[in-house]
């Protein structure tokens, strides 16, 4: 039934080359183009914060013939911004005019940095939002040369760009509008730990503070002006407020948008050739069956391939995934958060526990039948185990005790 | 294509003696002698984990080198990728420690050295021709075959059992 469609993806990041992948070894005589707006090859773009640090080459975050980005034979077109697309005659449109015909299409177009509205001079030389492979660069020249770095917002990619500056010797403040950092991944009161290991580790962190004004000197930004009027003199401003997914090209089509691209269980569009996989598409949280968009690579990677065997004829549901879902190393502390992590004054049953340098949150629904959330700091054995078991829905009333001890093993699930 | 082997469990022969966990971290030692291995750091480290269900039934865990392997997905450093025998390995040069494969290993059977900040798992003894695991194992509960072996070994002993029952 696929034999010798001809298929188009846009976007050659984790979604887009893992679909690539997954048809190529699907239907080995596939014909797939990928058309990339960017100029740098294919890279892991979580990786680029250590391109600022210094620690990783390009040549080392490079994707293709990496991991499971093995797959021989992928037309890979860089430099090629898809503008339009027209669902009638299945062909989208590039910037230079070009227009690229497909049989089956994948929208993999990924998300761009959220730029708040309301902060002046985001445009400023030295200002990063930091996304791609070539901001990095950049970034890591200017970072050679600065000495006080100002991150605007407290979440991962920004904690991961200031360990990066830390590295270079560029003193950081992390300026957060929320009362607590990574408030997207946490409660104030689970971040306690990680919040008291960044500050020991050099980092200055001022909570409930936004920037109005960032202000231009002669060699690009040389201040950044806060909500309260303080004047932070730096040299180096970063946006860390999120992503938004690419739709932009697809305002004149008929797909439907909801912040991002709307899909069914197998990744597929209101049309039955075009689907989408990634940061654009709209997908479903396994738990409470919310829409969510998110902007993990792992998702994305994931999603991509079940969008890529459902392209080449082999139907894949995708499982869904966890509105929050994240796993890092900072300061020494490893921490994972997924699922329901902000419990609030809901109707859940909630257990935290501490001791020596871990600290853990289960969120567990209010009957006690599921796990529902689950925060882990300083030891996260097992994170894997409680991801399974929340995303099946596990009823775990048999093995709660044990995942309240800290003692269920995946030998509980197999044989218990 | 020839069948690649893997590492299976006979749960039932397990008596939970830990020789496997042993003899793993020492054929993933520098030394690769246990004396040694024993002051090295970071300390060597087990990827075959003996866990108990209830406290008398013993059962090894270690990886199943997964079809479409979720940690090999999940890796945002391309650090995790099968090799032509099929096992499922991670490059520590390549791995940051960002313990992605560890959120979403639904086995629990990927190890961290956090220090070092590099995981580790079960790589199927690469540089041997039996996983150490199982040449360490008294009483043969990790055997080393291909899957159709494994199967008609489990399919012999069953029709033993079965006649020996019948009384014949």
């Amino acid at each position: 039934m696929a034999a010798n469609q001809t298929y188009v993806i846009i976007g050659a990041s984790a979604a887009g080359l893992s679909a690539a992948c997954a048809i190529v070894k699907t239907e080995p005589e596939a014909k797939v183009t990928v058309l990339s707006e960017e100029t740098d090859s294919p890279y892991f773009r979580p990786m680029i914060p250590f391109i600022i640090s210094g620690e990783k080459s390009p040549a080392d975050v490079a994707m293709t013939g990496q991991g499971p980005y093995q797959a021989k034979g992928i037309d890979l077109r860089l430099n090629t911004r898809v503008v339009s697309l027209d669902t009638h005659s299945n062909q989208v449109k590039t910037k230079s005019g070009d227009t690229v015909l497909f049989d089956r299409l994948l929208i993999a177009s990924g998300s761009s940095p959220y730029i708040p509205r309301d902060i002046e001079g985001t445009g400023i030389k030295g200002v990063y939002a930091l996304r791609t492979l070539a901001q990095a660069r950049d970034a890591a020249q200017r970072s050679s040369s600065a000495r006080h770095a100002i991150l605007l917002g407290g979440g991962l990619l920004n904690l991961k760009a200031a360990f990066a500056l830390l590295e270079k010797k560029v003193a950081v403040t992390l300026v957060v509008y929320s009362p607590e950092i990574l408030s997207q991944l946490m409660e104030p009161d689970d971040a306690v730990m990680i919040r008291q290991a960044l500050e020991h580790a050099g980092l200055k962190i001022m909570t409930g503070r936004s920037a109005k004004t960032i202000v231009q000197g002669p060699n690009g930004v040389k201040a950044v002006i806060l909500d309260n009027g303080v004047d932070i003199p730096c040299d180096m401003v970063f946006i860390g407020k999120g992503v938004r997914p690419c739709v932009d090209f697809l305002k004149s089509s008929d797909m439907e948008i909801d912040q991002g691209v709307v899909v069914d269980p197998y990744t597929r569009t209101s049309r039955e050739n075009i689907f989408a996989a990634g940061d654009v598409a709209v997908t479903f949280d396994p738990v409470t069956g919310n829409r969510v968009v998110t902007g993990l690579w792992t998702n994305a990677a994931e999603m991509g391939l079940c969008a890529g065997k459902n392209m080449a004829g082999d139907p894949t549901a995708y499982a869904g995934t966890f509105g929050v879902m994240n796993a890092t190393q900072v300061a020494g502390l490893p921490f994972v958060s997924m699922g329901q992590v902000h419990p609030g004054s809901g109707d859940y049953e909630v257990h935290r526990n501490v001791s020596g340098n871990a600290y853990r949150k289960l969120v567990f629904s209010k009957e006690g039948k599921h796990l529902v959330g689950l925060v882990m700091v300083g030891d996260i054995t097992h994170a894997g185990l409680y991801r399974y078991i929340m995303r099946e829905q596990r009823d775990i009333r048999r093995v709660k005790e044990k995942i309240i001890g800290q003692t269920l093993t995946s030998a509980h699930l197999m044989y218990g | 294509m020839d069948q690649i082997k893997e590492i299976f469990v006979r749960k039932d022969l397990c008596m939970g003696c830990h020789s496997c966990e042993l003899a793993c971290a020492v054929a993933h030692s520098a030394s690769k002698n246990i004396y040694e291995a024993m002051g090295e750091h970071p300390m060597p480290k087990s990827r075959v984990y003996v866990e108990t269900v209830s406290a008398s039934v013993p059962v090894p865990i270690l990886c199943r080198h997964c079809e479409d392997a979720p940690c090999m997905h999940a890796c945002i450093a391309g650090a995790i990728h099968r090799t032509a025998d099929q096992a499922v390995v991670t490059d520590a040069d390549k791995c940051i420690g960002c313990w992605t494969c560890v959120m979403v290993c639904p086995y629990g059977v990927i190890g961290r050295h956090l220090e070092a900040r590099k995981a580790y798992r079960c790589d199927r003894c690469q540089d041997r021709d039996q996983p150490a695991c199982v040449s360490a194992c008294p009483t043969k509960a990790l055997v080393y075959q291909t899957v159709t072996d494994f199967s008609k070994d489990l399919r012999r002993k069953a029709a033993e059992e079965l006649s020996r029952g019948e009384g014949r």
